[in-house]
């Protein structure tokens, strides 16, 4: 991302200037002392506290599930981002600057609306969020968009309702929770935000119809190796909450309602995991009540470690810091309003 | 990550997805055998776009123009403000499933993960719609699923014990340790190993095999004694024991 050259100038308005606060740059060979005390560090802390409770039992336990996390959201994401990078490809950006309405108002919840039938990872709504407000669509529209598109398409709500057989109320909650903090954080971008946050990227028109099976062919490329490896973070992260937590300190968590949605809704946001994946692993999560796995499935799609990394590079550090809190307060609290009314 | 590394990789991911379906049938240890019906043609996709984006990579390794073009217009083509020919460096951990399958295989959840959840059993399956067909009364033992006995054992508690009190039954499933006893236990999966709950069935009146071992069991449902909690594990007296080879599809 930092090395897209039409990004360069803007940031460099932004950003402190490169002596702000620091005394030079480190040379290297302190860089790799310092990166291998750490590493030292963790190892003493891993033997003394983690060795003690693992044995060869818990690491197969914990491969089995790493790897059937990965296999059973690799036909979602696969799917999820073919039909992504075919819109991508495919439909013209104009397109929805014709459907949109032109008052912002009343624009924002028909982008929320249109995010529940154009499917799209969160990797590739962020790009495309940022497309259309180069394109003239107001910015509150726009990011209602990139909201919701993630959180409630098609693919990502069949995959919910694959990953909880019999529990249609958790596509429900899902689908009502996210298309809620999605129009209200537009609507609330409309009246709070300043112009001046938020750096709209501009780029030049894509060239025309000559080469679009090659574009959908990259796009779906780029979106794949951009989300799995994130997805194996995910994977791996929840096997190990499944096999190494102490079962007695989850259920504690879990037991208590407040710790439990916000310890999710912290997790959500710390494993990344792509929309179209993330049902099972809070299926998964069997030990935490509905409520909490409602706000692990809300602020997942809406915050996480490499939403933020994205946003912070297309739209700039400014937007990110203010934009990134409201959300995940928006989505935790309308989370647990619907968890409440389920 | 180079461009061909990408395509290699994308070729890798679903050469090991096809292995694991239509190769070694591995597949169901990790998901519910339904699922090779999407697993198959995902990994066919993936086959297809990395040889795509390879034979591209062939042709225009000689047409230097043409390559550069590539290079030049990705940044700035489409709605992505990023290059499109690198991939980040976070793809590489795709590589750590595919070693995990090849190099661990890891075998079906068993023991250790059922004794992990002691603390919350499982809530007693609901029968069928309409309730639980009659069983047979000729004295032969039925095959059921855990998931079946422990269900109208349950029905049976809190409505005609009469029903399945004293009808021999035949339960599969592996031995985890219990106390001083052992129970016969399967796992129940609703999509993957990652959501697995425990269907255990405490033994009476037969010694205990080693733990993991797959097991048949023929004996009696033992109805609890008055005072038992309703949610606590079944129990079976058992007549007969016979280690078997363990099932094609692990779970339930």
């Amino acid at each position: 991302m930092s090395d897209h050259v039409g990004l360069r100038p803007a940031e460099d308005d932004v950003l402190p200037p490169p002596d702000w606060g620091r005394r030079g740059p480190a040379a290297p060979g302190t860089r790799a002392a310092w990166a291998f005390a750490v590493l030292a560090a963790g190892l003493v802390a891993g033997r003394v506290w983690v060795a003690p409770t693992v044995g060869a039992r818990a690491l197969d336990a914990w491969a089995t599930i790493f790897v059937a996390v990965c296999v059973q959201a690799l036909p979602f994401l696969v799917f999820g981002v073919a039909v992504s990078a075919a819109i991508t490809a495919f439909v013209p950006p104009s397109v929805w600057r014709r459907v949109l309405p032109h008052r912002p108002g009343a624009a924002v919840p028909v982008a929320g609306a249109m995010g529940a039938v154009l499917p799209g990872c969160e990797c590739a709504s962020v790009p495309v969020a940022g497309g259309l407000m180069a394109r003239g669509v107001a910015p509150a529209a726009a990011l209602t968009f990139l909201l919701a598109a993630p959180a409630i398409n098609p693919i990502v709500l069949v995959a919910t309702a694959v990953a909880f057989p019999g529990k249609p109320e958790m596509v429900v909650g899902r689908f009502v929770a996210s298309l809620l903090v999605a129009v209200l954080a537009g609507w609330a971008w409309l009246l709070l935000g300043k112009g001046e946050w938020i750096r709209v990227p501009s780029r030049p028109h894509a060239d025309g119809t000559a080469g679009r099976l090659e574009a959908f062919r990259q796009d779906m490329r780029h979106d794949l190796m951009h989300a799995g490896g994130f997805l194996v973070v995910g994977a791996a992260a929840a096997a190990a909450i499944n096999v190494v937590v102490p079962a007695g300190w989850v259920t504690a968590v879990a037991g208590n309602p407040v710790a439990s949605v916000l310890l999710l809704a912290l997790l959500a946001v710390l494993m990344s995991i792509c929309s179209e994946a993330d049902a099972f692993v809070a299926a998964s999560l069997t030990q935490f009540s509905t409520t909490a796995r409602l706000a692990f499935l809300v602020v997942g799609p809406i915050v996480d470690l490499k939403l933020i990394a994205l946003q912070a590079g297309f739209f700039g550090r400014r937007f990110a810091v203010r934009f990134i809190p409201l959300t995940f307060c928006l989505a935790v609290g309308v989370s647990a309003v619907i968890g409440g009314l389920l | 990550m180079s461009r061909a590394a990408q395509n290699l990789l994308l070729i890798l991911i679903g050469a090991a997805v096809l292995w694991i379906t239509l190769g070694s049938g591995e597949y169901v240890n990790y998901v519910r055998p339904g699922f090779r019906f999407l697993l198959v043609p995902a990994a066919l996709a993936l086959l297809v776009l990395g040889a795509a984006g390879l034979r591209r990579e062939w042709r225009t390794t000689d047409h230097t123009p043409e390559h550069a073009h590539e290079h030049g217009d990705a940044p700035s083509g489409d709605d992505h403000g990023h290059d499109h020919s690198r991939g980040p460096r976070t793809a590489w951990l795709l590589c750590l499933p595919i070693l995990a399958v090849f190099l661990i295989a890891p075998p079906a959840l068993g023991s250790f993960t059922a004794t992990r959840d002691t603390g919350r059993a499982a809530p007693p399956p609901t029968g069928p719609a309409g309730g639980f067909k009659p069983l047979p009364a000729n004295g032969t033992p039925v095959a059921m699923s855990m998931g079946e006995f422990i269900g109208r054992a349950w029905e049976a508690q809190t409505s005609d014990p009469s029903r399945f009190q004293g009808v021999p039954v035949r339960l599969t499933g592996f031995v985890t340790p219990a106390g001083k006893g052992w129970q016969i236990t399967r796992l129940k999966i609703a999509c993957c190993a990652g959501d697995a709950v425990p269907f255990p069935v405490r033994v009476r009146g037969l010694p205990r095999p080693p733990a993991d071992t797959w097991v048949e069991v023929v004996g009696i449902w033992k109805p609890p004694g008055p005072g038992t909690k309703g949610t606590s594990v079944q129990e079976l007296s058992g007549r007969s024991l016979k280690r078997i080879k363990k099932p094609k599809n692990p779970y339930e």
